[in-house]
């Protein structure tokens, strides 16, 4: 029998309603400053997904480390690995062809398509402020990735109208614009510290689709710098289980560096 | 551009007498793996100017020389300090106006210096269509048709840098260059092809001999290599896997003084214009204790 946690955090929260999107035919490589999504892995490894792939750091082929470590691109994540992918030929072969076709994104600016920017706030030769680059996320969105964005920040500052500056393609404005453009695939969930929003199929608007023990709809709106989907009926994001949770703090995340995605954000962690 | 197989073995010093200013760089490293840092901090000391600075990921090292005044240009896909944050020289500066920044989505950005190290002058990748990073770049970037099929992709053209820089596990005299695991990473791979000159740093030389005995670990060979220096820990404080971890303290350190210009500066004349040699910057950075830390990956 199933027992939903009743002591959770939304870090926690976090990690395991992303891991339940992951299934056991997935083939996940991991970008930088990504403990959430490695997290998620390891979890869903360790659970409902026992035959996921991880390819720790893009190098490390289904690496099994035990717990995070360092940072998420170090070489003690590819630990127990069968092979260590070489980035030019192999890794980046995969990812086009598609063999490799799940990705998970943040950045400091999503738009109401999923679109990502984490290059400038401003003009890109003259910005206000200069971001730190848009990494991987730059290739997976015009790669044909299925891609999940996490967010520790939802506020109006993130969720934007419009991105700055398009880093990382997602539905792009809107309707079929993205597959005019001959791309597969694209944005499938967003999940924050508020809520999991998805995208309305035919407009690929956001859409709320639940939101966190303690939120209101009205708050995620109020957050949130564009006019979201809102459907009728918004449910609380399902608990984690109380095994999903003791794996989570005990066995994957033990020094608890999924909580460093939340420095910085202007609020502590609960 | 072959090197001979002649005795490269030279000091810091005279390594960078193969860097001129206003030469492009093409340097190993991410957040906090794997850089040539003891040569970098030679570089700066040598206060080289004008470089143009090629990263995949950029790091501790790039926001130094950015901090010291030798970077005029960078092109990568991010910079940053991994989870000690932003790289706060490289922000400033370039929300100054006193640095370009050129990124690019990082199969573009590879297949640029793909293109260079084969002599090709251009290669396609579909990486990066539909996002503003392909006009930001027209010289380098632009969208062609495929002659057979129409289809769109992005035309990457060639990239040759002056020099590539990297630190490796160790190598012999003649510039047989091994890594253990050997080269999986681009930097030390697709970046030495391109470029004119290869300078590389290891922590230990190993005779010739040992070299033939463990061909397997061979990334580099020596007609590709100009200069071997031999510089224990020389990546220090970027890890080098399995031998050393990132140093936590001096990057936590950086992240929390590189928070002003002024404090940046101080950390510079600390670490990289007041230690003499680079066994001193060992001591001055922790010496033995600090060592068997990173040592043991804690």
């Amino acid at each position: 029998m199933t027992h939903c946690a009743e002591d959770y955090t939304i870090d926690e929260l976090m990690v395991v309603t992303l891991a339940r999107q992951f299934t056991s035919d997935d083939i996940i490589l991991n970008g930088t400053v990504s403990f959430i999504p490695v997290a998620a892995i390891l979890l869903a490894r360790e659970t409902h997904a026992p035959g996921l792939t991880w390819v720790a750091g893009a190098v490390g082929v289904d690496a099994q480390p035990g717990y995070l470590m360092g940072n998420t691109l170090d070489p003690t994540m590819w630990k127990n690995c069968v092979m260590y992918l070489p980035q030019w030929e192999d890794m980046w072969s995969y990812v086009h062809r598609g063999t490799l076709e799940t990705f998970c994104i943040r950045g400091a600016q999503i738009d109401k398509y999923g679109n990502v920017n984490n290059t400038v706030i401003g003009d890109y030769y003259h910005p206000k402020v200069r971001l730190p680059g848009s990494a991987g996320m730059g290739d997976m969105g015009s790669l044909d990735k299925r891609i999940f964005i996490w967010s520790t920040t939802h506020n109006r500052r993130t969720f934007v109208e419009r991105v700055d500056f398009l880093g990382c393609v997602g539905y792009l404005d809107g309707g079929d614009s993205r597959e005019r453009l001959g791309l597969k695939n694209g944005p499938q969930l967003v999940i924050t510290d508020l809520g999991v929003m998805d995208f309305e199929p035919e407009s690929k608007r956001m859409r709320l689709r639940s939101v966190h023990r303690g939120v209101t709809v009205e708050h995620v709106r109020e957050q949130t710098g564009f006019e979201l989907v809102i459907p009728d009926e918004v449910p609380e994001t399902p608990p984690p289980t109380e095994r999903e949770i003791h794996l989570l703090r005990d066995v994957i995340d033990p020094k608890g560096m999924r909580k460093l995605e939340f420095r910085g954000a202007g609020k502590s962690v609960k | 551009m072959a090197a001979k197989k002649e005795d490269k073995v030279m000091t810091l010093v005279d390594a960078v007498q193969l860097i001129r200013d206003g030469d492009i760089i093409a340097m190993q490293g991410m957040g906090t793996q794997m850089s040539p840092l003891a040569l970098v901090r030679e570089i700066i000391r040598s206060r080289k100017r004008d470089l143009t600075v090629v990263m995949v990921v950029g790091g501790i090292g790039l926001d130094w020389m950015i901090a010291a005044g030798c970077v005029r240009r960078v092109l990568a896909i991010i910079v940053n300090l991994d989870e000690f944050g932003m790289a706060n020289a490289f922000r400033r500066a370039v929300e100054a106006g006193e640095i370009e920044m050129e990124e690019y989505t990082e199969h573009q950005l590879l297949s640029r210096l793909s293109a260079g190290s084969k002599g090709l002058p251009f290669l396609v990748t579909r990486s990066g269509l539909g996002t503003d990073l392909i006009n930001i770049h027209p010289e380098t970037t632009r969208i062609i048709e495929c002659p057979f099929t129409g289809q769109k992709v992005i035309a990457c053209r060639a990239l040759e840098p002056d020099v590539a820089i990297l630190h490796a596990h160790r190598a012999d005299c003649y510039g047989n260059v091994q890594f253990f695991p050997k080269p999986i990473w681009t930097d030390v791979d697709v970046f030495p092809r391109a470029a004119k000159k290869v300078i590389v740093t290891v922590e230990e030389i190993v005779e010739n001999e040992e070299i033939r005995r463990t061909p397997i670990h061979t990334g580099i060979p020596y007609f590709k290599v100009d200069a071997v220096v031999e510089v224990p820990y020389g990546a220090h404080p970027c890890s080098l896997y399995p031998n050393y971890s990132f140093d936590r303290v001096l990057f936590q350190e950086y992240a929390t003084t590189s928070k002003t210009a002024e404090g940046t500066q101080q950390f510079l004349d600390r670490y990289i214009f007041g230690p003499a040699s680079h066994a001193e910057y060992l001591q001055r950075v922790g010496g033995a204790e600090a060592l068997l830390r990173i040592r043991k990956w804690s």
